[in-house]
């Protein structure tokens, strides 16, 4: 075992730190404009909850136009704005932020044994963006929402409405909101680690926040050039894009998907980490393969940076070039591959504790590999000329962000859950909520593979009559899914009115935010504990010195030490 | 505490091997239904390269297929076995392995080699693909905002709809008028954006004759959902047929562009045609008695509605022109010519008959 650090903390430092940081006494200071990193990745996590209803009820008005081939309830212009508001606002304005801001808020600073992120007022900056940069973009709905999807391809989001303009801006800010973010988590994880915490003993929901954090803010620039020059052209007539004034088209793809692929990652490394902090803690084994998880993780962040041409294959580029993208792309699948053996083996031979959190980890695990392999198909460069641009597609994408991203979610939230509010929520009820979710989310999404192979377009408000049935059985089934949503708003509020006190560590977990107590104190630790080995020993005593043990932090200890595997 | 050493072939879980063999078993039999079904994504195949793609798909299928089983099934199992029994005490654990370094390596290794696999036997159909023959017969593509031309050679003009000879290796270039649009034949697996300034190439060889849609799959403005054309493959003959009308009928129909001559139409030819092609979406009643689009009874005279939906003058030219381009409004999507099939002549006899519903 490696020798304790140099500086390990021993005297009580409270007093010193009243000095730095009084405890803010305001109720603005303390709830509104807080520096405190934990009340952020709250404010991040409310206002992302708050768009994510917003943008829920556009999935389901999406699909209740379906229900019938002749578009049920919207004109096509309507019906293309929502879906483009539905995408944008699912991707920038809930899954980045959740995953980055909520999260890495509340949990990384904490798991690292800090009181705060580096730049405690960055941080507060970088969320204040946020809600404003999300009024901006549901206000384009007064002018006109944009209506070219997501992906706002130019040239035809230069004929978009009006509010293209304030997408274009909105979207900006958001990534402005993320370069500061991922800045600022990167010194914080390189800088602030506790005493004796080495790279190596990371817990892995670290691991998986400072292998996002290049993405956020190397990536993200060139979204924000490639806005600044959309806006620019739209605006004020300034041809990058438009062809017949020599600008290009292709131009804008290719700076779109130089960020959007890894911002694809960007939403799904942390959900990686969370995956990986619940399954050792539920199946009370160590991770398996610290190691190669991390590593992947810092793998699939730098591989991601050269793929992006896999979403153009269709738009024209040179053919020889094809080949490169497509093989980098099959390769990202290798350390995917590592991860999802090493969490089905660290489940192998454990005393699964099936709560919850633990439920959604799985069904993570079987509906992103799905959605991983349907990824194959997209990535091989014959199959992918006949599945772009169609139903297909949403298959997959929704796989890897409903299955892979939001399940993720809704395991971190039910996991740190007891740890933000100090209550627990209501178990039954939870598991009720999973499998609503998890069945929905299946009958709503499988069929769309087949409705793209046999000849749906996407973005489409009509839609031939013969792919009807499969429709409607999907826009059901989404019902079911929404079913479920409301179903965990109803949980949340009931764990707060009458849920138990959780205490500090419900889930007999190792990391350090379990030490202290639910919800945790201002500054967190008093005295930063010494780290002295990586944090999934389950029966080995705490590998931390200095901590000012919470009540009640007492470690599981083996049943028999001489037997601790499960009889059977 | 020292770390227990578990030796894993000797205490894998009961039923450990049964299940493996189920995994195998169903595996075995997913890869046999995948590699032996003849049209593995259900849909026929119109020609090349819709085969060879359908070749790669069954390939990745049945990859796909047995990943899948593992994942899931040792998935499912391990919960079921490892669940933690009722009662035991709430501090029990597992079994404190950390890695098995062997195992890693070889579940690194395999899909590394499989990754290998994939990617040659991709690029060997990318290959095909590339190096497939052409150019017997070259056709341009055009997309606009909503629908399709054609520029055969030796005909002058732009042709509305596209025909194809069977067995004819085939180069279709592709481009665009105004924003991006797709180019796909589901039938053929093929598909090319299509995009202003750009000129992309496909190649196909038709071999099953019929009539097939050429779908548009870039979003490309309120009426993309309609945008949504025939085509057909006919044998070489009846081909040389359709080839000989477009030649001869010199400049034949161009878009938005040529003249439609209103006042030859038919009014009972419209009649008929309306009956097959608008009824469902148009009443012959005042504008008000709505279905999917407003009552055309009264178009040219209605005191209620003295404009067209666009905003134009009710003239038998504007009329005209709706119904030419198609126009996408508060109330949905009046389809193009294209998407009706309608000639030039079509329309004007359409004009006609509107026009004597409106003098009744
Ligand atoms: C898929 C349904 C559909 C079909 C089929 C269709 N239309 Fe329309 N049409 C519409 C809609 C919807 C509008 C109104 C567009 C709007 O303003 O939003 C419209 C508008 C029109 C208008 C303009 C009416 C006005 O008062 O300005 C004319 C003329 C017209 N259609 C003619 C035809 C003719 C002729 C056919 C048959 C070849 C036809 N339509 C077939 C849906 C359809
Ligand atoms: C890990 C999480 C992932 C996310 C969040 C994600 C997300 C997306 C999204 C949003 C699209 C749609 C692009 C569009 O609008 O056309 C897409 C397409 C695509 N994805 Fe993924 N993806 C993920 C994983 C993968 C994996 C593992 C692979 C391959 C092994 C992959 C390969 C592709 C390809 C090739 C396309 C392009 C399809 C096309 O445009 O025709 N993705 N993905
Ligand atoms: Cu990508
Ligand atoms: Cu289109």
């Amino acid at each position: 075992m490696a020798t304790v650090a140099p500086g390990v903390p021993t005297g009580p430092y409270h007093a010193v730190l009243d000095h730095i940081h009084p405890e803010p006494t305001s109720f603005i200071r303390k709830y509104v404009f807080s520096i405190d990193a934990k009340v952020i990745g709250i404010q991040y996590m409310i206002t992302g909850g708050i768009f994510f209803v917003i943008a829920g009820l556009l999935a389901e008005i999406i699909r209740t136009q379906l229900l019938s081939p002749h578009g049920a309830i919207l004109s096509a212009a309507t019906y293309n704005s929502v879906y483009s508001m539905h995408g944008s606002a699912m991707v920038w304005f809930v899954v980045i932020p959740l995953l980055t801001g909520a999260f890495g808020n509340f949990v990384m600073p904490m798991q690292i044994g800090a009181r705060d992120v580096a730049f405690p007022w960055l941080n507060l900056v970088a969320f204040w963006i946020f809600p404003v940069a999300g009024v901006i973009l549901f206000s384009s709905f007064l002018v006109g929402a944009p209506d070219a999807g997501w992906t706002e391809y130019p040239p035809i989001s230069l004929q978009g409405p009006p509010g293209t303009n304030l997408w274009c801006i909105a979207v900006f800010l958001i990534g402005i909101s993320s370069t500061m973010t991922g800045i600022n988590f990167l010194v914080t994880i390189y800088k602030m680690r506790a005493p004796g915490m080495t790279f190596t003993r990371m817990p892995l929901f670290v691991w998986a926040q400072f292998a996002t954090t290049p993405l956020l803010f190397i990536a993200t620039t060139a979204l924000g050039a490639a806005l600044a020059a959309l806006f620019i052209e739209r605006v004020f007539g300034v041809p990058f894009y438009d062809p017949k004034r020599g600008g290009s088209p292709v131009l804008w793809q290719h700076m779109f998907w130089f960020y959007s692929h890894p911002a694809v990652y960007i939403m799904i490394i942390p959900g990686f980490g969370i995956i990986s902090e619940v399954l050792p803690t539920f199946a009370r084994k160590p991770i398996f393969g610290y190691k190669m998880i991390a590593f992947s993780s810092v793998a699939i962040s730098l591989l991601s940076f050269s793929v992006w041409a896999h979403h153009m294959f269709t738009s024209g580029m040179v053919p020889w070039l094809q080949l490169p993208f497509m093989i980098i792309t099959m390769v990202i699948a290798i350390p995917t591959g590592v991860k999802i053996f090493s969490w089905m083996a660290t489940l192998w031979g454990g005393s699964i504790n099936w709560k919850t959190p633990l439920l959604y980890a799985t069904g993570f695990l079987i509906t992103f590999t799905y959605g991983g392999l349907t990824g194959f198909f997209l990535a091989a460069v014959p199959l992918d000329y006949h599945e772009h641009g169609t139903y297909f597609v949403v298959a997959h994408f929704h796989y890897v962000l409903y299955g892979g991203s939001i399940m993720s979610l809704f395991a971190g939230i039910y996991y740190w859950w007891p740890k933000m509010t100090g209550r627990m929520y209501n178990e039954k009820l939870g598991q009720l909520q999973f499998w609503l979710t998890f069945i929905g989310f299946n009958a709503t999404f499988t069929p769309m593979h087949w409705l793209g192979l046999l000849g749906m377009p996407r973005r489409v408000a009509t839609y031939d009559p013969q792919f009807q049935f499969w429709n409607q059985f999907a826009s059901i089934s989404s019902y079911v899914m929404a079913l479920g949503t409301v179903l965990f708003f109803y949980i949340l509020f009931d764990s707060i009115r009458n849920g138990k006190k959780s205490g500090p560590n419900p889930w007999g977990a190792r990391t350090l935010e379990w030490m202290v107590s639910s919800p945790p104190p201002y500054y967190n630790f008093k005295k930063i504990p010494a780290v002295l080995a990586a944090p999934y020993d389950f029966g080995n005593p705490l590998p931390y010195l200095g901590l000012e043990a919470a009540p009640g932090a007492t470690e599981a200890t083996p049943t028999s030490a001489s037997h601790p595997v499960p009889t059977y | 505490m020292a770390q227990r050493v578990v030796k894993p072939k000797t205490n894998l879980g009961p039923g450990f091997w049964p299940v493996t063999a189920f995994i195998a078993v169903l595996s075995a039999v997913m890869v046999y239904l995948v590699e032996t079904s003849p049209l593995p994504i259900g849909l026929i195949q119109a020609g090349a390269p819709a085969d060879s793609i359908d070749a790669l798909f069954r390939f990745l299928g049945a990859v796909a297929a047995v990943i899948f089983n593992i994942v899931v099934i040792y998935t499912i199992y391990f919960g079921i076995v490892f669940a933690r029994p009722k009662g035991a005490p709430p501090n029990t654990i597992g079994v404190q392995i950390h890695d098995a370094p062997v195992l890693e390596f070889w579940w690194t290794a395999i899909p590394t080699i499989l990754v290998v696999i994939l990617s040659i036997y991709s690029v060997k159909i990318w290959a095909d693909l590339q190096n497939s023959q052409g150019d017997v017969l070259t056709v341009e593509a055009i997309g606009y905002q909503f629908g399709f031309q054609f520029r055969y050679p030796k005909v002058k003009g732009l042709v509305n709809e596209m025909h194809l000879p069977l067995n004819t290796p085939t180069t279709i270039h592709v481009t665009s008028r105004d924003v991006i649009h797709g180019f796909w034949i589901p039938e053929l697996r093929m598909k090319a954006d299509m995009v202003p300034g750009l000129i992309n190439t496909i190649r196909v060889t038709p071999t099953v004759p019929g009539t097939y849609h050429i779908i548009c799959s870039e979003f490309c403005g309120v009426a993309h959902s309609a945008m949504d054309q025939k085509m057909v493959i006919e044998s070489q003959q009846a081909f040389a047929k359709w080839f000989a009308r477009q030649a001869g009928g010199s400049g034949s129909s161009g878009g938005g562009g040529t003249a439609i001559a209103i006042d030859k139409g038919h009014a009972d030819a419209g009649q008929k045609l309306f009956g097959q092609k608008c009824s469902a979406c148009h009443s012959v009643g005042p504008f008000d008695q709505k279905q999917v689009g407003p009552g055309l009874g009264k178009i040219f005279n209605d005191p209620a509605h003295p404009k067209l939906v666009n905003g134009d003058a009710p003239t038998p030219q504007n009329v005209a022109k709706i119904i030419q381009s198609g126009f996408q409004g508060d109330m949905g999507v009046m389809p193009s010519a294209q998407v009706n099939q309608l000639s030039n002549p079509d329309i004007a006899n359409l004009v006609a008959y509107l026009a004597s519903l409106s003098k009744k």
